[in-house]
């Protein structure tokens, strides 16, 4: 009976116990009330900066990422400067640039952090090569990152001006910032565009051996009208006419042709490579993707919760990024690349690699420049077309492959009979008995039509002769295996 | 209807005025840095104008309104810029002869015939000082 009393005061205790409370909703990590959206307004003085074009911790100048500063409050300047860079082997091309450079510093923070951002137009301040450079303009800044308004921080400011704003980052990404003066599409087409890398509140949810950040952008070059000259090397101003028909002729990863094949990125064998990818366009697309590996995972924007796994190919809009991680499974170049074939064509290639500096062959391998190279224009459009296009069947002074070792070409034949060649070589082959003894020479692989335009056919013959009145030796090409 | 009238008044004032972005952008449309380092040496002023009305096409017509603005009195020869794209005005102009409202007056009258007026929009007086204009 007590036992019988006892088992119901337990019951009726129970019965009157409240009910567990509910467990609380998820936090929304990006509930508008935890986010600053207050920023104060922005200040314009005739106060110059001097000195360094580019100043805060925060900043990583190359493609090697600093870590996190872990200040709450970063302090950036970025300042705009016109000058002469060099996109390619004796291109040089009149730029403007966010901090003295192209792509500009990437900032690097997380979220909760603040901006104190400020910038002065130094596109008036004399530099190394004055008189080529564009004649000073008014420039401004507009960082994705931010939720600003853009009447009041993202002003177009003129030569000499200084502003100021602040702003607090609210998501995880990785944004672009550029230049939003008019007309846009000139300022970020000349080199005023860089990356902001925002980690989430806690960090990354895996642990990376090795961070890099990859700039993907267009260059529409043509030499200057004037002649003009940098360091005795045909200057290159912005083509209007092919920036607004979207026609590039380089495309590139973080401001140089094929810059991180002569620099790949180091890693070892059995790391994790994390790679911060933003294409900044500002015209094409870019299907990033690299030979070798596989991403384990890519987070969209750069925001781990946009997250897939397994990617062989990540495809980037303009102003569109992802962080990609990938294993090195074993040595070797693995190279990043624009499987746009056009855009890498045009110098979307790099290397992540184990070895320190990559074999000659690797070098060589997709487009890479020679040792010696010429500065004519012609000559330069013609050997990047060249080292595009026909380093699979030839190579300059290795030797014999699918057809003909191209050094001495000019030598072995006469310009209209190279001109003729590249046009028709259909019909040569019919008619010319050189052209008959070549495809006999060569186990009968005819030398494919090209459809090449006079003016290309001009820039390849201006190539070879360049290639000819080299030393014996000087010049060499030859495309790698893959 | 007077205050309706002068609500639509006010709209059309804010389309033209209250947007800074917009200011200055079109203000960097025809800012020219040889002009402007040329007039502060003489001590001269810059203005800035957005320009009303239909607005013609082409190299030649931009040409012609530049013209007709350095024809009006006070303003310095081969100083004037348009931008058709923005309906942007720009000139330089020597205030020891003219004031800032007797310029636009001045180049306004001559721009009337083709149905376009002027809205004075900033004024450089000195390097990197672009002043909002009194209205």
């Amino acid at each position: 009976m007590r036992r019988l009393a006892a088992v119901a005061a337990t019951s009726f205790l129970a019965a009157c116990t409240p009910p567990a409370p509910p467990p609380p909703p998820p936090t929304d990590p990006y509930d508008a009330k935890q986010m600053d959206l207050k920023p104060v307004p922005a200040k314009l003085t005739a106060e110059r900066h001097k000195g360094a074009f580019a100043e805060g911790a925060s900043l990583s100048l190359g493609a090697e990422l600093k870590p996190l500063d872990p200040s709450p409050v970063k302090t950036v300047r970025l300042d705009t400067t016109h000058k002469i860079i060099e996109i390619a082997p004796g291109v040089k091309f009149s730029a403007w640039t966010f901090g003295g450079q192209v792509p500009g510093p990437t900032v690097r923070a997380r979220v909760g952090d603040k901006i104190r951002f400020s910038m002065t137009n130094r596109s008036d301040e004399p530099v190394a090569a004055p008189a080529v450079t564009a004649a000073p303009m008014m420039h401004s800044m507009d960082f994705h990152a931010a939720m600003v308004s853009p009447q009041d921080k993202y002003r177009s400011i003129a030569p000499g001006q200084t502003i100021e704003f602040e702003f607090t980052l609210n998501y995880p990404g990785v944004f672009m910032y550029h230049c939003g003066t008019p007309m846009i599409l000139e300022h970020i087409a000349s080199g005023m565009y860089g990356a902001v890398i925002v980690e989430p509140r806690n960090g990354y949810p895996t642990k990376a051996d090795r961070e890099y950040v990859v700039i993907q952008s267009e260059f529409y070059a043509k030499p200057d009208r004037e002649k003009r000259k940098v360091d005795g090397v045909p200057l290159y101003v912005l083509d209007g006419d092919n920036l607004r028909k979207a026609a590039p002729n380089y495309t590139v990863f973080n401001g140089t042709h094929n810059g991180m094949v002569k620099n790949p990125l180091a890693a070892k064998a059995g790391e994790r490579v994390r790679l911060f990818v933003l294409n900044v366009g500002p015209s094409k697309t870019s299907s990033f993707h690299i030979v070798g590996t596989i991403f384990d995972r890519a987070w969209i924007d750069g925001n781990p919760d946009n997250q897939f796994r397994g990617m062989q190919t990540v495809l980037l809009g303009s102003s569109n990024s992802a962080i990609v991680e990938f294993m090195i499974p074993e040595e070797g170049s693995y190279i990043m690349v624009d499987h746009h074939f056009a855009n890498a064509s045009q110098g979307a290639i790099g290397l992540v690699s184990t070895a320190t500096k990559p074999a000659a062959n690797e070098l060589e391998h997709h487009n890479m420049p020679a040792s010696a190279t010429p500065t004519e224009p012609d000559a330069v459009a013609g050997k990047l077309a060249f080292e595009s296009k026909c380093l699979a069947c030839h190579s300059v002074g290795e030797g014999r492959k699918l057809g003909p070792d191209l050094a001495g070409v000019t030598k072995r034949h006469s310009s209209a009979w190279l001109a003729r060649w590249l046009k028709e070589p259909e019909k040569m082959l019919a008619t010319d008995a050189d052209a008959k003894a070549l495809l006999k020479e060569y186990n009968n692989i005819p030398m494919p039509n090209q459809s090449l335009s006079d003016a290309e056919i001009r820039q390849y013959l201006k190539y070879f002769e360049w290639i000819d009145q080299q030393p014996a030796g000087a010049v060499k090409a030859q495309s790698g295996g893959h | 209807m007077r205050v309706a009238v002068a609500a639509a008044g006010l709209l059309l004032a804010f389309r033209a005025f209250a947007c800074g972005y917009c200011v200055e952008d079109k203000i960097a449309s025809t800012y020219d840095h040889a002009v402007v380092v040329g007039a502060l040496e003489r001590k001269h002023h810059i203005a800035f104008f957005h320009i009303d009305g239909s607005l013609p096409a082409g190299a030649d017509a931009r040409r012609t309104l530049e013209r007709l603005a350095e024809s009006a009195a006070g303003v310095d020869k081969a100083s004037a810029r348009v931008s058709v794209d923005t309906a942007t005005l720009s000139f330089a102009f020597d205030p020891r002869r003219t004031s800032l409202d007797a310029a636009h007056k001045a180049v306004e009258r001559k721009l009337a015939p083709r149905g376009l007026s002027l809205m004075p929009l900033r004024v450089m007086e000195r390097a990197a000082d672009l002043k909002t204009v009194a209205r």
